[in-house]
């Protein structure tokens, strides 16, 4: 049975808001949980504000561990505990705890990175000037590092568009798992070449907008 | 206003201690400019953190106003540090942040109200002489304007200290110049005790009262800054005299005397304030039976100040010669010079 692309674009509209959705709750959950994470990193490390081996420790085997596991891995892995926070373990809702799971370790590092770009004096000079740590975390880490901090959150959205395509295993739609079960498994090719497109568009998009805040952001 | 005391710094380093700073003995007094002067890696900057305590001695302890600072808890410490500036060889600006609101930077940290901050802000930056910067980013500026945003911004909650740490390293000689010029008015206008560590002798030539000369963690020397320009003890402050004053006789000079074969009667004459040097020796030539060659001389600044030396033979009899030495020794100071030292 061929499909008529015209007939098929609302299908398509459905797939890139599942798509838009899940791309979206996932990045705003896993920056909340990987911003701190990145910050405990950078203020616990050796020779850092806060430091402390044992925490820091701790929290970096963490994340090296969930960084290590393939997303499709994790995918399956975590039903159990989807299904717990979710109430089921299918649909868009579904894909969005393995996506946060998979995107907010890579996000902690992200921003941990972000941070370590900042000055050692610049640092040092706000101690020097008294400001508690967590005057310096609000007022100059994070100021300082944030338009290297959005330009690597730009990279962990676009990464999070990629895996989200993965999502049709546990039937959480989008783009991807149309290009897939349509295009790829029934040889729509058009259908296929659609989608993927507007998954090129997207990441496009989302480059331009990130690039531009970025830079808006160095100078307020 | 800052004692160090029996002060060391030890740290690990691969297994084995070193010792970046080794038992310093220093007293900088209220509203004097100290310099501490050594190369690199003598220990200078280890030195200036133990004041604020970026850096906890290992021993000894470091009285900031007769307050021992690793006495006190968290907050109290950071209600101190806020009465000690401190400012870098690198700036260390807040990129993200204009020049006004760097400066306010201090100020908000304490929660002071906003209308207070701009008038504080404003005044600083006119003092440093900035004002038609204040909306600019950091990046926008020179070295110059940049290390004023720093001042300023050390400046901006009126602390008794102020820590130079290479403050002028990274500028050219001009800005150097205009730099310590701004230093200098800041110690004169608001009183502020400035504590200032460099590798430059011109830079301490120019506005410190007193130095210390730092080698391997140690304080090797340490006095007025005329006593250590006129009188340096330690190879390593001869060393750094010289970079900024030539104190050899120029070898042709030498070779010169030599040919004449009397190399016994020459002598080094240090004088501060130009009306000390040459009118004692024109004196000289007209009071006593000798005649004074001058061989070679060299003036300098100090602080403003001129400071020099002359280098001349005398040439008469020894009775008389040695009456000039007593006379003139009154006024300044004299040494012979042997034909191997110069
Ligand atoms: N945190 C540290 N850990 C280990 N060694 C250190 C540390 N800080 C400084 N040192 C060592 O202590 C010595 C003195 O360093 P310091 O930075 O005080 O020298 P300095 O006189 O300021 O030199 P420079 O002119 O290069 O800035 C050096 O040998 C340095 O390697
Ligand atoms: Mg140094």
């Amino acid at each position: 049975m061929q499909v008529n692309l015209m007939d098929f674009w609302p299908r398509i509209w459905e797939a890139t808001y599942q798509t838009l959705l899940m791309v979206g709750i996932s990045l705003a959950a896993a920056t909340l949980i990987g911003l701190p994470l990145g910050i405990i990193l950078v203020v616990t490390r050796q020779g850092g504000l806060l430091e402390n081996k044992t925490l820091f420790r701790a929290f970096s085997s963490v994340v090296n561990f969930f960084r290590s596991i393939p997303f499709i891995i994790l995918l399956v892995a975590i039903l159990p505990f989807t299904r717990l926070i979710v109430g089921s373990s299918i649909g868009t809702a579904a894909a969005v705890v393995p996506l946060v799971i998979f995107s907010a370790p890579y996000i902690a590092r992200l921003v941990e990175s972000s941070l370590l770009e900042v000055k050692p004096g610049v640092i040092e000079a706000a101690e020097a000037m008294g400001a508690t740590p967590w005057q310096i975390i609000r007022r100059v880490y994070i100021p300082e590092a944030l338009s290297s901090i959005v330009l690597n959150l730009t990279i962990a959205t676009i990464g999070l568009v990629g895996a989200s395509a993965m999502a049709g295993f546990v039937g959480g739609g989008g783009l991807g798992d149309l290009a897939i079960s349509y295009g790829y498994q029934r040889f729509e090719t058009d259908i296929m070449i659609a989608t993927v497109l507007l998954l090129v568009l997207i990441v496009q998009i989302t480059q331009t907008i990130g690039n531009f805040t970025s830079k808006k952001i160095r100078r307020q | 206003m800052i004692q160090f005391e029996q002060v060391s710094k030890v740290y690990q380093h691969n297994g084995s201690d070193l010792r970046a700073v080794d038992q310093v003995d220093l007293t900088v007094h209220k509203g004097e400019i100290f310099g501490v002067i050594g190369f690199s890696g003598a220990g200078k900057s280890t030195l200036i953190r133990l004041v604020n305590l970026l850096e906890r001695p290992t021993e000894g302890r470091v009285l900031v106003n007769g307050e021992d600072l690793t006495q006190l808890s968290k907050p109290d410490l950071r209600q101190v540090r806020k009465r000690i500036g401190m400012i870098f060889q690198h700036f260390n600006l807040l990129e993200s942040k204009t020049v006004h609101h760097n400066v306010a930077f201090p100020l908000s940290l304490s929660g002071t109200p906003k209308k207070e901050i701009d008038q504080r802000v404003a005044e600083i930056l006119e003092f440093v002489g900035l004002s038609d910067k204040a909306k600019q980013y950091p990046e926008e500026l020179s070295g110059g304007q940049k290390q004023r945003v720093g001042i300023a911004r050390a400046l901006a909650t009126s602390p008794e200290i102020l820590l130079c740490d290479e403050a002028t390293s990274a500028l050219d000689p001009e800005t150097t110049k205009s730099i310590l010029k701004l230093l200098r008015k800041v110690r004169d206008e608001y009183g502020i005790t400035i504590l200032m560590i460099t590798h430059e002798m011109n830079v301490v030539r120019e506005v410190c009262d007193r130095i210390a000369v730092m080698e391997s963690g140690r304080v090797i020397e340490k006095g007025s800054i005329f006593d250590l320009f006129s009188n340096p003890q330690h190879p390593t402050t001869q060393n750094f005299v010289r970079t900024v004053m030539e104190n050899d006789i120029p070898a042709s000079i030498l070779d010169g005397i030599e040919k004449r074969g009397s190399a016994r009667n020459i002598y080094r004459v240090t004088f501060v304030d130009e009306s000390a040097g040459e009118p004692v020796l024109s004196q000289v030539a007209k009071k006593f039976d000798v005649e004074v060659n001058v061989l070679f001389g060299q003036i300098t600044e100090l602080q403003g100040v001129p400071f020099g030396h002359l280098v001349v033979e005398l040439q008469g009899p020894d009775q008389e010669i040695l009456r000039v030495i007593n006379h003139i020794q009154q006024r300044v100071s004299v040494q012979e010079v042997t034909s191997h030292a110069g």
